[in-house]
């Protein structure tokens, strides 16, 4: 509130005006003018302000983000007021990241990230903290980039947390101030300042302004205040006493100021009741517009049932979030990698048909980077970072050359600090940048949950789609590696409605859906599969296209066409659906017709449902542990789409509900040719003398869902 | 060439810093190289001259296998050449191709189905086909998992072939043919068609007054597309009669030409009505239509349906190009459609109701002067023809009887406008009033 009541005091009147006029095409200044008749621009915009906000808090179309941000995400970013988060703690990274916006992209100003005392045990905040201090913004970053991130995180040190005391129970630290000691060697020149002194605050805040504007950031400011009512309509505030409350109330900081005015002659009691009577009057005028069904309608959701529905994604086709130039290091072909790609063959066979070697073949590492540097080139708001994206070209190689290319503010190495690096991200994002964030391995996501849960894939519709989130996560899976690192969590992803999923498993597809990923304004959680970094181009006749082309996210691709049986894959499964497709065609003599899935979220059934219509058959694989996958939704939905086409119920090979054993169990884990052939003899048509390697069969399966493996 | 990493199967020499006969001191770089990941230079551990290079720059490297020897001036280094068999180029493995060219297996590897097992499941897929086919899947031997009757099993089992009109009432649904049935080399006939699910009304047995008997299915077809005709179309029948002289001369003339062996068809009454509408149905193409409910099927040819009765039910044949043929080619068609629809053999193509362009139907025989005859849907119309009454008739300042022919003349409302209809029936009796033909 006192930041959207500082902009309209700072806006000239005309530019106060048309934000007003413009916003939802005068539909909320329109009710708004009803409690105020004066011409006074500024008391007008108190009033837009005021009903704005409680028309969102009612849930209205009239509101600062349709009623679709509700209560508890109250903002309105024409007044420099970003989302509040019903998850505390939440925008302690989503702030840095804003502030990372400001500086790579040289916007003025700084970011005042506004938390409790109970925030501060939260992870976001530590790791948006620690983010905010990295050492190299004065280290390595070059030029006017050199120096710290202007943010500020202002705790109001209100004493409690939820129904728990921070000091003396919940927390140790004694005083929030204390914790910036742990983050930054000046302690982010962290200061306690008492809250119910106005001047006090102002003049802090004074302080720390000019300190971020040094480049000296982050800071943090504790303010020392205290609530009055509890957490939430359920705290019965049973953990203080009613002296405590009434202790406080004497000392309130809005009467004792008053007294404080009064006592230098500038008021009048008089004059302090006419405020207080306006303040009430305007308050109320607006709570009864904002609670009018007529006036503030709440959204159509069951006469247009699909409004919420085409508000999850912005869906748009934008080259460059940023209309600066680019900050590169070098034309792009004196890049050392782009030179060696050049030297490539772009089809996994050479012009005589033979394999063409595993270092001179154009992998899927070279056309992620061909639509990344690409990128890079064309979008002078693109950054990426992750835990290890500056050296050699990343974990798996697939930056090497990028180094060459970008500046280090364009391109970073990341603290091990998952919830940091997609927290940024989305502050990036939702300031109007394009990034791309990494999570080195997918077992990892869960280290980022509350960013890819409730975060990432909410602000777009909570808007009302007012942001936009051009976030582009690049997640790696691996093998090999056991429990920890090698887990296929796409379905995680798939369950979760507002991101785009997709898991490219060829060069061609790998580019293609990168470029369209990049080009659009959605969160996109990009798989990728260690398995086949390497692969060559097996697919696409005439090899990768060395230009820009998009696949668009969503729509499968038939590999092989076959006409007996279906197999449906997800990412790296395709290669050993297709070593299936092979033995069973050797074998049996049936020919299956393999379709890659490419993009999980959106999906279009289409040539599935085709292809199901012709065969009657259809087996579905994934790495993902086949208990609650997506590999069970597209086996639900096809058996509901395609019931009198199907000979046989869609059959679903998952991995098994275990940990990932070693490398050298894996074949027990993840599904083999072998278990598509088996499930095929037990499930869907006998096969002549077939001896089966693994157990399919429905008793077997009884059992282990018995067992809950 | 050292491996870098587990991983790493082969290297690139990117450039070589030292040719055959330089010398070199530890630590001078021989050969840079890289990997798929970074880049490396590889110093030499030792001090002498290089003796031989086995590689040329950017050779792709087995990673452990010699690149280089050094040693003294002299020295035999043969035996440190890679051997063949680790020739640089190491392919990738290869992977499934695309489009697979393994041998291909001979067809109908999958097994077969042993025996028909009473309430074996059947897969949604096999019984969709089953119906297509009108077969019964729990006559057909299951081949799928646990006895599971799936498609393959349907069609392997449409072993006992339909009679044309056993196909062409089980196309229409609602049928079902047993796996052998009644005719030559146990072809399924119509009458061996049964319902396809068990009646379930509580109608049967007999009472005192009345007896209830099952429709047979030619019945229940006809019932259908009867009850459909009028449910989904507008029809309204003009009546108008003709002059019958004309025809009944010419009928009085073929029948002597034949008596005499001067042809060698017996052209009736209704084949020359039908002649007549052949050639007023040119001069109105849009009567002889299909009328599909946004459009309109005109037709540039005659296919002429006309109406059977037989012992089983109606039947509506239908003679394609029927304007193509003259009045004994035409007679001598309508003969063997309608013999052929008693006999049971009718090409079941020409049944559907989608195959005529008009239709023709004649209860003059049994003395109706008029009535009102149902449309077989897409058609536009259908002529009922009845029986040759006299009316009087003006002439010459005086009255006659005439003999009059009544036609009646049903019309889809949706497809044609009264006055249209009616300009048509006129010219049908022109045309029968006027008829002049060669025989």
């Amino acid at each position: 509130m006192s930041q959207g009541l500082r902009s309209i005091q700072l806006l000239p009147d005309a530019e106060l005006l048309k934000v007003m006029e413009d916003f939802w095409d005068g539909a909320t200044l329109n009710v708004a003018r009803k409690a105020y008749s004066g011409k006074d621009v500024k008391e007008l915009g108190i009033r837009f302000l005021l009903y704005g906000a409680m028309a969102e808090i009612f849930a209205r179309t009239t509101g600062f983000n349709k009623g679709l941000g509700g209560s508890m995400h109250t903002f309105f970013t024409p007044f420099g007021i970003y989302p509040n988060n019903a998850i505390v703690g939440g925008s302690g990274s989503i702030a840095v990241g804003a502030a990372l916006y400001k500086k790579v992209n040289r916007k003025k100003g700084i970011v005042v990230a506004n938390l409790g005392d109970g925030a501060m045990a939260r992870g976001p905040v530590l790791e948006g903290m620690t983010f905010a201090s990295m050492d190299q913004f004065n280290t390595l970053w070059e030029g006017d980039m050199k120096g710290g991130l202007p943010v500020l995180f202002n705790v109001m040190d209100n004493q409690y947390a939820m129904g728990g005391q921070t000091k003396g129970e919940t927390m140790g630290y004694t005083f929030p101030a204390r914790l910036g000691a742990g983050f930054k060697a000046d302690a982010m020149n962290a200061e306690r300042v008492d809250g119910y002194n106005p001047l006090a605050v102002i003049d802090a805040f004074e302080r720390k302004k000019a300190y971020l504007l040094e480049k000296k950031g982050p800071a943090l400011l504790d303010v020392v205040t205290y609530r009055y009512s509890g957490h939430s309509p359920s705290d019965q505030s049973s953990y203080r006493t009613k002296e405590e409350i009434a202790a406080w109330e004497k000392e309130d900081c809005i009467v004792a100021f008053g007294e404080k005015l009064k006592a230098a002659g500038l008021v009048s009691q008089a004059d302090l009741d006419a405020i207080r009577a306006d303040v009430d009057a305007n308050i109320f005028e607006c709570y009864k517009l904002a609670i009018d069904f007529d006036l503030s309608p709440r959204m159509d959701l069951v006469g247009k049932d699909e409004l919420l529905g085409d508000m999850m994604f912005s869906n748009q086709s934008v080259d460059s979030m940023s209309d600066a130039k680019p900050e590169v290091l070098m034309p792009l072909e004196e890049n050392p990698r782009v030179k060696q790609i050049a030297g490539k063959e772009r089809f996994y066979l050479d012009k005589d048909g033979k394999p063409v070697s595993k270092m001179k073949v154009y992998n899927i590492k070279d056309g992620l980077f061909e639509a990344i540097v690409d990128r890079f080139y064309k979008d002078a708001s693109l950054v990426a970072y992750g835990e290890e994206n500056r050296e050699w070209g990343g974990a798996f190689a697939v930056y090497r050359g990028l180094t060459e290319a970008l500046p280090y503010h364009r391109l970073f190495n990341s603290p091990i600090a998952e919830a940091a690096i997609i927290g940024t991200a989305i502050g990036y994002a939702m300031c109007g940048g394009r990034v791309i964030p990494e999570i080195m391995y997918c077992d990892f996501l869960g280290c980022c949950g509350d960013e890819i849960f409730n975060q990432l894939p909410k602000w777009q519709a909570m808007s009302g789609n007012i942001l936009k989130m051009p976030v582009v996560v690049r997640v790696s899976v691996g093998s090999k590696y056991g429990a920890q690192h090698s887990q296929d969590w796409t379905s995680l992803c798939t369950h979760i409605p507002g991101l785009k999923v997709c898991f490219p498993a060829t060069p061609y597809d790998a580019k293609g859906l990168m470029n369209s990923a990049l080009q659009g304004t959605d969160p996109v959680i990009f798989f990728e599969s260690q398995r086949i970094y390497d692969k060559g181009e097996m697919f696409h006749q005439g090899g990768v296209p060395e230009g820009y082309y998009e696949i668009p996210i969503g729509e499968p691709d038939i590999k092989r066409e076959g006409k007996d049986i279906t197999f449906l894959s997800i990412g790296a499964t395709l290669y050993r659906a297709l070593e299936a497709a092979d033995l069973l065609k050797e074998k049996y003599g049936m020919e299956a017709e393999v379709i890659d899935a490419r993009s999980l979220v959106p999906f279009r059934y289409e040539k599935v449902l085709a292809s199901v219509k012709k065969t009657g058959r259809i087996i579905i694989a994934g790495d993902a542990c086949a208990r609650g996958s997506y590999l069970n939704d597209l086996a639900a939905n096809i058996t509901e789409m395609a019931f009198d086409d199907l000979d046989a119920a869609p059959v679903v090979l998952g991995s098994r509900n275990w940990i990932t054993p070693c490398h050298e169990l894996e074949e027990s884990f993840f599904p083999q040719p072998s278990w598509f052939l088996d499930a095929i003899n037990e499930k869907i048509v006998p096969l002549k003398d077939y001896v089966p390697t693994s157990n399919q069969t429905s008793a077997q399966q009884v059992i282990r869902a018995a067992r809950g493996v | 060439m050292p491996r870098q990493g587990q991983s790493v199967e082969s290297c690139i020499v990117t450039e070589f810093k030292k040719k055959v006969g330089d010398k070199v001191a530890v630590g001078d770089v021989l050969f840079s190289y890289e990997t798929d990941k970074a880049s490396f230079d590889e110093e030499s551990k030792v001090e002498g001259t290089v003796l031989a290079c086995f590689y040329s720059e950017n050779d792709e490297i087995p990673c452990l296998s010699n690149v280089m020897v050094i040693g003294e001036p002299g020295e035999s280094f043969e035996e440190f050449a890679p051997a063949a068999s680790a020739a640089p180029e190491t392919p990738a493995e290869a992977g499934p191709a695309p489009s697979a060219e393994v041998n291909v297996v001979e067809a109908a590897p999958e097994t077969v189905a042993a025996a028909v097992v009473p309430g074996a499941p059947v897969s949604p897929r096999a019984r969709k086909l089953a119906k297509e086919k009108g077969l019964d899947p729990g006559q057909v031997a299951g081949s799928g998992p646990h006895g599971r009757v799936i498609a393959r099993d349907i069609e392997a089992a449409q072993g006992a072939p339909l009679s044309g009109l056993a196909r062409a009432m089980a196309a229409a649904g609602g049928l079902q043919a047993p796996s052998s049935g009644s005719g030559p080399a146990g072809m399924v006939k119509g009458s061996d068609l049964k319902e396809w699910t068990p009646v379930t009304s509580g109608i049967s047995g007999e009472g005192e007054d009345f007896v209830v008997e099952k429709m047979s299915n030619m019945r229940k077809l006809i019932a259908k597309s009867m009850y459909n005709s009028l449910q989904n179309s507008a029809q309204l029948t003009h009546m108008l009669g003709a002059d019958a002289r004309t025809i009944q001369a010419l009928r009085k003339k073929a029948k002597k030409a034949l008596e005499e062996g001067r042809i060698d068809a017996n052209i009736t009454i209704n084949d020359f009505v039908c002649y007549a509408v052949i050639k007023a149905l040119q001069k109105f193409p849009k009567v002889n239509s299909h009328c599909l409910g946004d459009s309109m099927r005109i037709f540039n040819t005659v296919n002429l349906g006309c109406a059977v009765d037989t012992e089983r039910g109606l039947m509506v044949p239908c003679i394609p190009h029927a304007e193509k043929l003259d009045i004994i080619a035409l007679s001598k068609a309508l003969k063997k459609v309608a013999d052929d629809c008693k006999k049971g053999s009718i090409n079941p193509d020409l049944l559907s109701s989608e195959a005529a362009s008009f239709t023709v139907s004649n209860l003059g025989g049994f003395g109706v002067e008029w009535f009102t005859p149902v449309i077989n849907l897409p058609q536009s119309g259908i002529l009922g023809v009845g029986t040759i009454v006299p009316r009087p008739k003006a002439i010459d300042g005086g009255m006659a009887f005439v003999p009059y022919l009544g036609l009646s003349l049903t019309y889809d409302h949706r497809a044609l406008d009264g006055g249209e209809a009616t300009r048509f029936l006129k010219q049908v009796a022109v045309e029968i009033e006027t008829l002049d033909v060669e025989f």
